[in-house]
């Protein structure tokens, strides 16, 4: 028998763990018999570290040393609007880290968020190992089907400081519709409405016997039910301006004193029709003075404070159908997940948007963990009983000249899957191009999310356009990118697994690793320190067993994006659109739907910087041993053979092909478990 | 899981920029629909990573390059778009088996895109002229525009819907 492997909802105000073997799925309960814990981190002025419900209350009596809500922020820029609107509401402080990442600082000490989310999540495994009585390794961790790669990776990477091998990373709808068809040989489409704590997702699935095959899905990772909460602060806090002349805002403890005030009222409101929000003693005003707060919220008021936030989510969902190319009268059942879902207000709209019963057989709270679980349960015993055909959630895009990004793999394409383009350059005798990968919906380049660049040099030196330079696209079944470039002619090449500029670089992720900050957390469910210790120490070497060579070394170090040069290029950016529209832009898009295009060249120009003084090579050097593992070597083995039988049998081979004959460039790095081979864009300076 | 051996998967992998996508499903090129789906569910089953867990990393690996063949095979087959585009690519034998997503975009992508530009150059024109007159407050300039862009693209659903709201009086 295979060891046991664990599926855990991260969530953004909760998380819940399960785990599940044969037909049997188990949600574990804590000590307390609480089937979710908070998503909190509470760091004691001694140092000790709590998570969870137990941390849940220091949310009011030490807000500045309190971290929640800290999903809203994992993955992302410190430039980036959501991390502003956190800095508004957050009592704890979240600074700048190291290539515009984000940093929790708490008690001298600053944590990234997959830190962070990894104290949760080492919570999460040790509640597990308490109930199972074994030790846990290995765990599918789910996140809201809309995250991008950088968001992906951030949470791969908390895993991975847990202590846990995360197997895959699971879209949280596509877990939901599992939990709910596994074992019942359907056939059927359903849509999964999921509204979570900081994220809203739409999954149209088909269910057919055993096999789940996404259609399409999209979602609004601005928008959950914390935001309704929000609404009942402001209807409060705006009161108690006009009646008491004090704004709570500006009062860290009286707003979280109010905050969880209008969370409270809002699950009131998911079983009663009126709840009473009443704050005794909410501050003290400056007469020394004691305010309280009470008030009524009706579930009619509190609809018309929702209502713009709930029809939000159904043009979410028309473009989910209208990408599945169905209509609400093709689906066979619509299933809720997520806490806010309990509220009468949005089940009715639901309801009536899809014009049938939501499904009342599953707990909105825990089918996402359910699902994690048994598809964990599948991968460890290689169990067919369930299959996963998942999608990528946004459009894969490259930056081309004009300020444009080109788009190379589609939103709603299966995954995986690999896709080439040809490019070329933008200037005669140019040395080196800059790729930039983004995810997004906008041909504006800068309208998307940035997910990584690198610089691509080692080509042949000619004219404008006379050079070939193929960027092939990876997205693995995680729906995380990496991206390669080879110019067919020489041989150069370079690739990497994009990291984020926003989350650890690989150095980081060691220290972190080594210095373990997630086992200072005290657990009440396990206090063995020694065998977190050898756990720990086992992650450790694990994670340090391939030393990167100097070479690789380097080529990161030149790969840094560095503050000036990021600026620089938002700036060249804007230039080069404004440029655009008045030359010919439209002569470089390729989107062309002319059939033509099948036969003729497809090539774009790069978008350049050809003044600029340029760095050395960057390509690694494939013949270094250390930096190859068995795959590669054996891939390799197999393409030296194609080579020989097909030089001889199809010497013609044209571009459109990775692996086309007669290219010298054709090893394939891509290499998600030892994705510490190839990553580094993110290094810090 | 996969039941096929390792030897057979090497092999495949040595021929895989050999085989053009209907051999990769292993369907004729006449497969209905249904069939390409059908066909698409039993070799993931074979080659999705979720179903090779168990073998070495050189043989995942492998596993992972057909996969995701198959997916593309899967993407460019279902749609009958995509899928006529590669029809006409093979027939012209140029030795290469693939074609890139993005060079035939899915049909119900472009219906919807075409539609809210115009499908025809002078469509769009006087679609632009529309939307220009629209803006300037000119509601005569816009309805006539729409009608003219109407003529050209008699089918086109989201000409008709914004020449009705053009008409309706108060529509901004």
């Amino acid at each position: 028998m295979a060891e046991r492997a664990i599926g855990i909802d991260l969530g953004t105000s909760n998380s819940c763990v399960a785990s599940a073997s044969g037909s049997e799925v188990e949600v574990l309960a804590n000590a307390f018999g609480e089937k979710t814990s908070a998503s909190v981190v509470f760091f004691a002025e001694a140092g000790a570290i709590t998570v969870g419900n137990a941390a849940r209350a220091n949310v009011i009596h030490d807000p500045e040393h309190t971290v929640s809500s800290a999903k809203r922020l994992i993955g992302r820029y410190f430039f980036s609007e959501e991390v502003k609107k956190a800095q508004a509401v957050c009592s704890y402080d979240i600074i700048e880290g190291p290539s515009h990442g984000v940093r929790i600082q708490v008690r001298d000490e600053a944590f990234s968020l997959p830190e962070i989310s990894a104290m949760v999540l080492r919570e999460m495994k040790q509640l597990a190992e308490t109930r199972l009585g074994e030790e846990i390794r290995s765990a599918v961790i789910t996140v809201p089907a809309y995250f991008n790669d950088n968001q992906r990776q951030a949470t791969k990477d908390a895993g991975k400081i847990a202590g846990l091998e995360v197997m895959r990373i699971l879209n949280e709808p596509t877990a939901a519709a599992l939990a709910y068809g596994f074992g019942k040989g359907l056939d059927q489409r359903v849509a999964v409405y999921d509204l979570g704590g900081g994220t809203f997702d739409i999954s149209i699935l088909e269910i057919g016997q055993d096999i789940f095959e996404v259609l399409s899905t999209c979602g609004d990772t601005f928008l959950g039910g914390d935001d309704f909460d929000d609404r009942i602060i402001d209807l409060v806090a705006d009161e108690f301006v006009q009646e008491e002349g004090i704004n709570i805002r500006n009062d860290p403890y009286a707003l979280e004193k109010l905050k969880m005030a209008a969370e409270a009222a809002k699950r009131g409101l998911s079983v009663d029709d009126e709840v009473e929000i009443r704050i005794p003693d909410v501050l003290t005003d400056g007469d020394g003075v004691s305010r309280s707060i009470e008030r009524t919220i009706t579930q009619e008021e509190f609809s018309s404070l929702v209502t713009d936030l709930i029809r939000r989510t159904f043009k979410v969902c028309d473009e989910a159908m209208q990408q599945a190319d169905l209509t609400v009268h093709d689906l066979d059942g619509v299933i809720l997940v997520g806490g806010p879902t309990r509220l009468p207000v949005i089940r009715q709209a639901v309801e009536d948007y899809f014009q049938q019963q939501a499904r009342a057989d599953v707990d909105p709270d825990e089918v996402v963990a359910m699902g994690a679980a048994i598809h964990a349960n599948s991968l460890v015993n290689e169990s067919a009983e369930s299959f996963l055909l998942d999608v990528t959630p946004l459009d894969l895009r490259i930056g081309v000249a004009a300020g444009l990004a080109e788009p190379v793999i589609e939103r709603n394409t299966p995954v995986p899957i690999e896709q080439s383009r040809m490019f070329t350059t933008f200037s005669d005798f140019q040395e080196t191009v800059d790729i930039r990968v983004y995810q997004g919906d906008s041909r504006e380049a800068s309208s998307n999310e940035l997910l990584g660049h690198f610089e691509f040099s080692g080509f042949k030196k000619a004219r404008r356009g006379e050079v070939n330079i193929e960027v092939t696209f990876e997205i693995n079944a995680d729906g995380i990118v990496s991206v390669k470039a080879c110019d067919p002619d020489t041989g150069a090449q370079t690739t990497t697994s994009i990291t984020l500029s926003s989350g650890l670089s690989h150095q980081e992720l060691q220290t972190i690793l080594e210095e373990n900050p997630a086992a200072r957390v005290q657990t009440e469910s396990s206090p063995d320190e020694a065998f977190q210790a050898i756990a720990a120490d086992r992650e450790i070497q694990a994670s340090t067993g391939v030393d990167l060579d100097s070479s690789d070394a380097a080529a990161r170090e030149s790969l840094v994006v560095s503050e000036r040069e990021d600026r620089d290029f938002i700036d060249e950016d804007t230039l080069l659109e404004e440029i655009g529209e008045q030359t010919h832009a439209d002569e470089i898009i390729l989107d062309d739907n002319d059939l033509e295009l099948l036969d003729g060249d497809l090539t774009c120009e790069m978008d350049l910087e050809p003044e600029l003084p340029r760095a050395e090579l960057l390509v690694p050097n494939p013949d270094t041993g250390a930096s190859r593992t068995a795959d590669e070597v054996f891939v390799d083995l197999v393409e030296e053979e194609v080579h020989k039988e097909e030089a001889v049998e199809l010497p013609s081979e044209t571009q459109g092909s990775s692996d086309a004959p007669g290219a010298p460039e054709t090893e394939d790095l891509f290499d998600h478990e030892n994705r510490n081979l190839s990553e580094g864009l993110g290094e810090d300076v | 899981m996969s039941s096929l051996l390792p030897l057979e998967i090497q092999a495949l992998v040595k021929i895989l920029d050999e085989l053009d996508y209907y051999q990769i499903l292993h369907l004729e090129p006449d497969a209905a629909q249904s069939d390409v789906k059908k066909a698409y569910f039993t070799t993931s089953r074979s080659f999705h990573p979720d179903a090779n867990r168990h073998l070495d990393a050189a043989m995942r690996s492998a596993c992972m390059r057909v996969s995701k063949r198959v997916t593309e095979a899967y993407c460019v087959l279902r749609d009958p778009r995509r899928r006529s585009a590669y029809n006409a690519r093979r027939q012209s034998d140029d030795g290469n088996k693939r074609i890139q997503l993005a060079e035939a975009r899915a049909s119900h992508v472009t219906r919807d895109r075409e539609e809210r530009q115009g499908k025809t150059a002078q469509g769009r024109q006087f679609y632009q002229k529309a939307v220009q007159c629209k803006q300037r407050g000119d509601t005569a300039g816009t309805v006539n525009n729409l009608q003219m862009a109407l003529t050209l693209e008699p089918g086109n659903a989201f000409f008709k819907q914004q020449l009705a709201a053009a008409k309706t009086p108060g529509a901004v």
